[in-house]
């Protein structure tokens, strides 16, 4: 997908003027509120009309204020998945399901209702009302039916904002599956580094109505880390764990990390914070830490007013933060061999 | 005590007139209801107080405002004169009356419910496909039953009551437009009948309450489901 | 202190004192006809007579007989029928003794100019025809009587747009909202060009238009409202109606 964007939109004492120029299959929205995140989307989808400017998709014009054109809404073929799911109430899950496939012109309708609800795992659920449904479930329901309209485009409010953290992960991985299977390239607005991490190929970020830069989600943690209150949030992903001395022992990279004996026995996706790393220039002595590790700097980075460091652990990279006065003492440098030392309860499941 | 034949046929006439007239002002309601609740667009606030203004006029300036529209030297009147269309002193003139007098009543409530829809709903449903038209028919209608419901009930019983309007416009004509609340002003004004006035008074209490009594069981058990 | 104490309640007792002087009022409740008549008649009234003054209620008079009987304060009562003041007299709410003939009218249909009206059997060829309540408007009684007599009655039946009193019929004929329209002659002199008299009816189809004048029981007790009764029976009393239209004999 290609998206070209040149946008000027005021709104009482907020404007929003950007000028965006992406290609991909999914491409975040990140800023924080009233950064024009929401406006965006509602120019995108034809809600709102922009002041002036233009949307190209795919080379399309949507909007183009030189020309006149603008396609209304119901007919540039994005749909979109909001925050609070906005099934429609009055009708069954089977009947939402179909709303946008009916809308569909028939030649344009490549995916069907039975395949969708089968990935979604929504089956079960087809005769229900709304109301009846969990959040989790809603969700899934309003991704269904705005795959079956066959869109051009997913466009994503904030879809797993207000979902229980492990739901929402538990979610992500039927978002990417959908977009990947049915080619359906999506644009998603959130506030988690992690969902950015987890879903986006690249973020577009958005500040006070301006765009300050397109980065990967990588790039955007590392770059938010001094300021975000959890740090730059390591994912690691773990094999089947070993139970030894009372703690488990979960495979990881190279080696393997010891968790604390109450955490599931089951492989996954972990959060480890770059706070909680501690960095030691000699293998630490008689410390109650039970994961230490020798690592090798592969990098450095400024963070606000912390430094990032990436480390290599036996094939797996961790970044841990530190203040700059603790660089200089441990004579921290790109190559130089240092240990972390991590406690069993600072893993969490995701 | 009895009612004579132009009792029963008040009676009639009255239940004939408010569903003729919840009929005529259920989609101009709609309508209304749709562009006050969603429409965005310059001298708003002016239609809103035009919508509104037969709830605070004397019913009897509405109807000999519309008398100076619909009368044989108004505007309106000579027009349908013209086409040979008689409105003053018809039962279609009770009917008028019973609209405009009622119609911020039905627009009032049926706003209310549209105005309760989320607008994402509606987003939802235009980014999936659906035209204006569409999302009105299938998402707008659906979910603005209740207020629907109520708002008719309320100007069904209005329409009942309706007097002021309804002897200008359309006159007290027995048989042809003597409502229930006419034919009971006629023997009000008379000594000689006083007990059928109060008979009459009675029936056009319960018929009242009925229809509250429904309306209430209406609110009730939407809120309910 | 004393001095200005004393003024105060002088001036405080002569208000209360002049309250009093008021009951010089009369109040007449009349039938919508009379109303040019009866103002005439008792502005004369009040200028020849010093303390005297006059409160009027214009309506039909079965409306009025009405509002009598629920203990509206009126002294003198004027119908366009005997049977609204023989109705208050069997309520004892008038004074027998008092009764005298105020005046007599015709009843007559008006309409606009281009309607044509030669015997009551044209009436069923309209549309609408005006006419005061039966109820409670004398005039509506007497029509009514005239459509049973000319055996038309069924016919006009949902022609018929009541009216509340003989001058809202006027009005109806005068704006042209209906064909035609049961008046009195002295009403018809009120009409603009919209409408005229189309037609006289024969004194034979209903009881001679009589408008009798009659005391409350209230009324007779003030010695002003007995010298106004009396006035009206005088010669230059049927002067001013007969200038009006009515007839006095």
């Amino acid at each position: 997908m290609e998206l070209k964007l040149q946008l000027r939109k005021q709104q009482g004492s907020f404007l929003l003027e950007l000028e965006l120029n992406v290609c991909g299959e999914r491409i975040g929205i990140f800023g924080p509120s009233g950064s024009g995140k929401s406006t965006l989307v509602n120019l995108l989808a034809g809600l709102t009309r922009p002041d002036s400017g233009s949307i190209l998709l795919n080379g399309q014009p949507l909007f183009d204020s030189s020309t006149g054109a603008n396609v209304a809404t119901e007919q540039r073929r994005i749909a979109m998945v909001f925050q609070r799911h906005a099934l429609f109430p009055h009708l069954s899950v089977r009947k939402n399901l179909q709303y946008g496939y009916q809308r569909c012109p028939t030649k344009e309708r490549r995916i069907d209702l039975a395949e969708v609800a089968e990935l979604l795992e929504i089956t079960d659920l087809m005769g229900q009302m709304p109301d009846t449904l969990s959040g989790g479930q809603s969700q899934r329901v309003a991704l269904g039916r705005a795959i079956l309209a066959s869109p051009r485009l997913l466009l994503m409010d904030e879809p797993l904002s207000a979902l229980d953290d492990d739901l929402r992960y538990r979610i992500i991985p039927y978002l990417n599956l959908v977009s990947e299977r049915f080619k359906i390239p999506f644009v998603f607005i959130s506030h988690s580094l992690v969902e950015m991490r987890l879903m986006a190929d690249q973020v577009a970020v958005l500040e006070k109505g301006r765009l300050t830069g397109v980065v990967s989600p990588e790039q955007l943690a590392r770059q938010r880390m001094g300021q975000s209150p959890a740090g730059y949030i390591n994912l690691l992903e773990m094999g089947v764990p070993k139970e030894r001395q009372g703690l488990l022992a979960f495979p990881w990279a190279g080696g393997e990390l010891l968790l604390s004996g109450n955490a599931e026995t089951e492989s996954g996706l972990f959060e480890l914070s770059s706070k909680d790393i501690i960095l030691c220039k000699r293998h630490p002595d008689a410390i109650s830490a039970r994961n230490l590790l020798p690592c090798t700097v592969r990098s450095l980075f400024e963070a606000g007013s912390k430094i990032g460091v990436e480390l290599d652990c036996k094939g797996g990279t961790l970044v841990a933060e530190i203040v700059p006065d603790a660089a200089r003492e441990l004579e921290v440098t790109v190559g130089s061999i240092i240990w972390a030392a991590i406690k069993a309860s600072a893993f969490r499941r995701l | 005590m009895q009612f004579a034949p132009a009792d029963i046929q008040a009676i009639l006439l009255s239940a004939k007139v408010g569903v003729v007239a919840t009929l005529v002002a259920l989609p101009l309601g709609f309508l209304a209801a749709w562009l006050l609740a969603f429409g965005r667009f310059k001298g708003k606030l002016l239609l809103e107080l035009l919508f509104n203004l037969p709830l605070t006029l004397p019913p009897v300036v509405v109807g000999y405002l519309l008398l100076l529209l619909l009368g044989s030297q108004g505007v309106l009147g000579k027009l349908l004169d013209t086409l040979g269309i008689k409105i003053i002193f018809t039962w279609k003139a009770a009917v008028i009356a019973s609209v405009v007098v009622g119609f911020p009543l039905l627009v009032r409530s049926i706003r209310l419910a549209m105005e309760g829809i989320d607008l994402h709903l509606l987003q939802a449903a235009r980014s999936l496909g659906a035209g204006r038209l569409d999302v009105i028919v299938t998402v707008i209608l659906p979910l603005s039953r209740r207020g629907i419901l109520a708002g008719s009930s309320l100007f069904f019983a209005r329409s009942l009551g309706e007097f002021g309007a309804t002897i200008i416009i359309a006159g007290n004509m027995p048989g042809v437009t003597q409502t229930l609340p006419l034919a009971i002003y006629d023997y009000a004004s008379s000594p000689a009948g006083e007990s059928t006035a109060l008979l009459l008074c009675l029936v056009s209490v319960l018929f009242s309450m009925g229809i509250l009594l429904l309306h209430e069981l209406i609110l009730q058990r939407k809120k309910g489901a | 202190m004393q001095m200005i104490n004393r003024i105060i309640v002088t001036t405080v007792l002569a208000l209360f004192l002049a309250v009093p002087a008021l009951a010089g009022e009369i109040s007449l409740s009349v039938a919508a006809s009379l109303r040019e008549s009866v103002t005439e008649l008792s502005d004369l009234f009040q200028k020849r007579t010093p303390g005297v003054s006059f409160k009027k209620n214009f309506g039909a008079s079965g409306a009025l007989a009405k509002q009598i009987e629920s203990g509206a304060p009126v002294d003198l009562f004027f119908a366009a029928n005997n049977e609204w003041v023989d109705y208050l007299i069997k309520k004892k709410l008038a004074d027998e003794k008092s009764v005298g003939v105020f005046a007599y009218n015709q009843l007559v249909v008006a309409g606009k100019p281009g309607v044509k009206i030669a015997r009551m059997q044209d009436l069923v060829a309209l549309n609408r025809i005006a006419i005061g309540s039966p109820k409670s408007v004398p005039a509506g009684e007497y029509a009514m009587a005239a459509f049973k007599k000319s055996g038309i009655d069924k016919q006009v039946e949902k022609k018929l747009v009541l009216a509340k009193d003989v001058r809202e019929c006027l009005l109806y004929a005068d704006r042209g909202e209906v064909d035609a329209a049961f008046v009195y002659k002295t009403d018809a002199l009120l009409l603009s060009k919209h409408a005229k008299i189309l037609y006289v009816v024969p004194e034979n189809l209903h009881d001679r238009v009589t408008y009798p004048m009659v005391l409350t029981v209230a009324g007779s007790k003030k010695p002003e409202a007995v010298a106004f009764i009396k006035f009206l029976a005088s010669a230059e009393a049927k002067a001013v109606l007969a200038k009006h239209g009515f007839e006095v004999r």
